[in-house]
This record gives structure tokens, sequence and C-alpha cells, in this order.
């Protein structure tokens, strides 16, 4: 039961990495593996954060993993590899935390600054700030080890 | 010619380390030594080097909507240069023929108004919620297309179309019809997360364009903070109560 759920949120996890990949106009022929990759990766943050892993790791775990598989995919269909890897970490975008952060900011600004506002406002943003940084690094580290060697990765 | 792929590249928003490369790669194949670059956010500078002269130019980059396809086709025009080198007016012709390959609105509206509505889902939102979002979003996303198509500045379009996606999703707050409104509203702004940028400005702080960087950075918060400035507006002025 557990197992069905976890699927479904990853196919549920599927459609915005679609939708976004219609914004940023991605080729036809990409849109079926930016929805693989954001089940997948959607789904290993899920499983990982099951095994007890904190957001913020299992996050960098799959945003790296998406990494990977992006520049086998970009070899193979000869395609810049943004292409995919981007629109398959939109579902991990850590939207509610960063909405939160603000929503406090705007409440201590017309209700005064109370411990619980600050607290809520560094906790949220925290959160918010150390996932994109995870997010950003994982993506980014397949490529730093592929310019180590000199030969183009398409 | 190389210097306007590198336009192109640029202005629809490719990672630094692309540009430079495939300018590079595309030079020698249509027989210069080699060519040497530089980037701004807004312009680019890029010298020509055949055998012993030398030429120099300088173009300044336009903002254009991100467009992935369109890059993907001067990968592919690149490659094939490099397979046939030395044939400029085969380049030149399939230069020409580059097109956008747009989305059309009937589908892409739903498609983003469903995007935002699955996120609404993923955060644990029950079904007024999820029908709510949609609707915010789907009208988020046509504002967006529409103060695009008449060239507004991206700042201007991405703080109204966040305005207007908090009014609706306030909806959610109307006499309990959604028991999650926090989820409704904060889901139906997110298809105005500059995620490209983000990770493009990471990718090229990493890569060693620090100045590039910096400036896709900067544009992205910026626009980050025009969208939060319409949702707060649109906050204050319905005076959204609990939260």
């Amino acid at each position: 039961m557990e197992w069905m759920s976890l699927l479904l949120d990853a196919l549920w996890a599927a459609i915005p990495a679609v939708g976004f990949a219609m914004i940023f106009n991605v080729p036809r022929s990409a849109l079926p593996f930016c929805a693989a990759g954001g089940a997948l990766t959607y789904g290993l943050r899920d499983v990982l954060m099951h095994a007890h892993l904190s957001i913020e790791l299992s996050t960098f775990i799959a945003a790296t993993t998406i990494g990977i598989i992006g520049v086998f995919w970009s070899r193979r269909y000869v395609m810049p590899r943004p292409v995919y890897t981007v629109a398959s970490i939109i579902p991990m975008i850590p939207g509610t935390y960063a909405y939160e952060m603000m929503i406090s900011l705007v409440r201590m600004n017309t209700e005064g600054v109370s411990d619980v506002l600050l607290s809520r406002f560094i906790e949220n943003g925290l959160h918010a700030v150390s996932i994109l940084f995870a997010i950003a690094f994982g993506l980014v580290l397949p490529s730093m080890y592929y310019t180590k060697r000199k030969q183009p990765i398409i | 010619m190389v210097v306007k792929v590198a336009t192109m590249l640029l202005e629809y928003g490719a990672e630094s380390r692309l540009i430079e490369q495939l300018s590079s790669r595309l030079g020698v194949a249509l027989g210069c030594t080699s060519i040497e670059m530089s980037l701004i956010p807004s312009a680019i500078v890029l010298t020509t080097l055949i055998g012993d002269s030398s030429v120099t130019s300088t173009r300044r980059a336009y903002e254009q909507p991100i467009n992935m396809s369109i890059v993907h086709q001067i990968v592919t025009i690149c490659i094939e240069a490099e397979q046939n080198p030395r044939d400029i007016m085969r380049v030149e012709r399939a230069l020409a023929n580059i097109h956008a390959n747009a989305y059309p609105g009937w589908l892409i509206i739903p498609m983003i108004g469903l995007s935002c509505a699955a996120f609404s889902h993923l955060q644990g939102a029950d079904w007024a919620g999820f029908f709510i979002t949609f609707v915010a979003a789907s009208v988020g996303m046509s504002v967006r297309r529409e103060l695009s198509r008449r060239n507004y500045s991206l700042l201007i379009v991405f703080a109204f179309t966040a305005f207007v996606c908090t009014l609706i999703a306030s909806l959610a707050f109307f006499e309990g019809f959604s028991t999650t409104g926090h989820i409704v509203l904060s889901s139906s702004v997110l298809l105005l997360v500059p995620g490209f940028p983000y990770i493009n400005s990471m990718l090229d702080a990493f890569k060693g364009y620090i100045s590039m960087g910096w400036g896709r950075w900067a544009q992205a918060t910026l626009i980050t903070l025009m969208a939060s400035l319409g949702i707060m507006l649109a906050m204050g002025l319905l005076g959204v109560q609990g939260w």
C-alpha cells in the first residue's frame, strides 16, 4: 500500500515536469523523457525520505541521479542536458517553504516581530535555500566531472 | 555568422560553456583557426582568427523567452557542420530555417493548470483545492502569455501574473470552500518559478563563468522578488485571513 502511494505520487510529479518543459519550449521528442525524469526524481526522493534521510540530502541524491542520467540521454539524442535535467527537478522546488517564509515576513511587518514568527521565518527560509542549493549542486556535479576531460559531452 | 549563432544561444538561454564550446567548434568547422570570446549577460564580444588576421565584433543580446528547441536546433546544426566542414551555404540555409516550435495556447494553458494542481495534490490539498489551483494557474498562464505577447517587461509580467493567481487562489479561503487554502495559494504561483535562470546561473558559476553566473542569478532573483511583490499586493488587497 505504501509503495502504491509512492508510485502514484511519482506519477503526479510527472505532470508538472511536462508542463514546465512546455514553458521552456523543449522539442516534442524530449517531453516523454522529461516526464520520466520528473517521476524518477520525485519518487527517488520520496523513497530516500522514507529511509529517514533528511529532505536536503535526499533531494541532493535525486538531483545527482538525474544529472548523471541526463548525460547519457543527451549523448544519445544530441540534446543539451538542461533540457532534461531542469524540467525533471521542477517537482522538487521548495515552493511551500519559500511561501511560508514570505508569509511570516509579511506578518512580521504588520504585527510586529515575535519569537514564533521569527523562528518560522528562519526555519522555512533555511529549508528553502538549502533545498535549492542541493538541487543546483546535484545537477552541477556530473558536469563538473566531465569538464575535467577535454572532450565535450555532445 | 559564428557571432550570430552565439548571440542566439545567449538570447534563448543556453549555458555559457555550451555557447563557448559550440561557437568555437562551429568556427573551426567553417575554416577559422580559432575563436575567442568573452561573455557578459547582455552582450557578446567575439574574435575570429583566420591565419594571421583577426576580426572582432560585438553583439548586443536582447531578452527573449527561454526556448530550448531553438538551442537544440543550433546544436544539431553545429554537429552537422562539423561532419561536413567548410560548407558555409549549408549552415546558412539551416540557420535560416530555425523555427520556434511554440506549443499552442490551448495545450499549454491547461497543462500548466494541471501541473500546478498536481503540485497542490502532492503537498496534500483536497480536491476542491485541486480544482481552484487548476483554475488559478490556467488563468495566470494565459495572462502571462498575453502580456508577454504585448512585449511588456518580464518583471512586470511576473508581478502581474502573481497578482492574478493569488487573487483567484484566495477563493479557497472563501466560506471554507477548501480546508487547505495555504497550499492552494502557494502552489498556484509555482508557475512563476524561474527554474532555468537559477540552474543556468549555478552551472555557469560552477564552471568558471563567474560574471555570467552573477548576472543570471541577479535576474532570477529580481523575477522572484517581483513575483512575491505581486503576491503581497494581492494579499494586502484582500486581507487574506487565517495565516
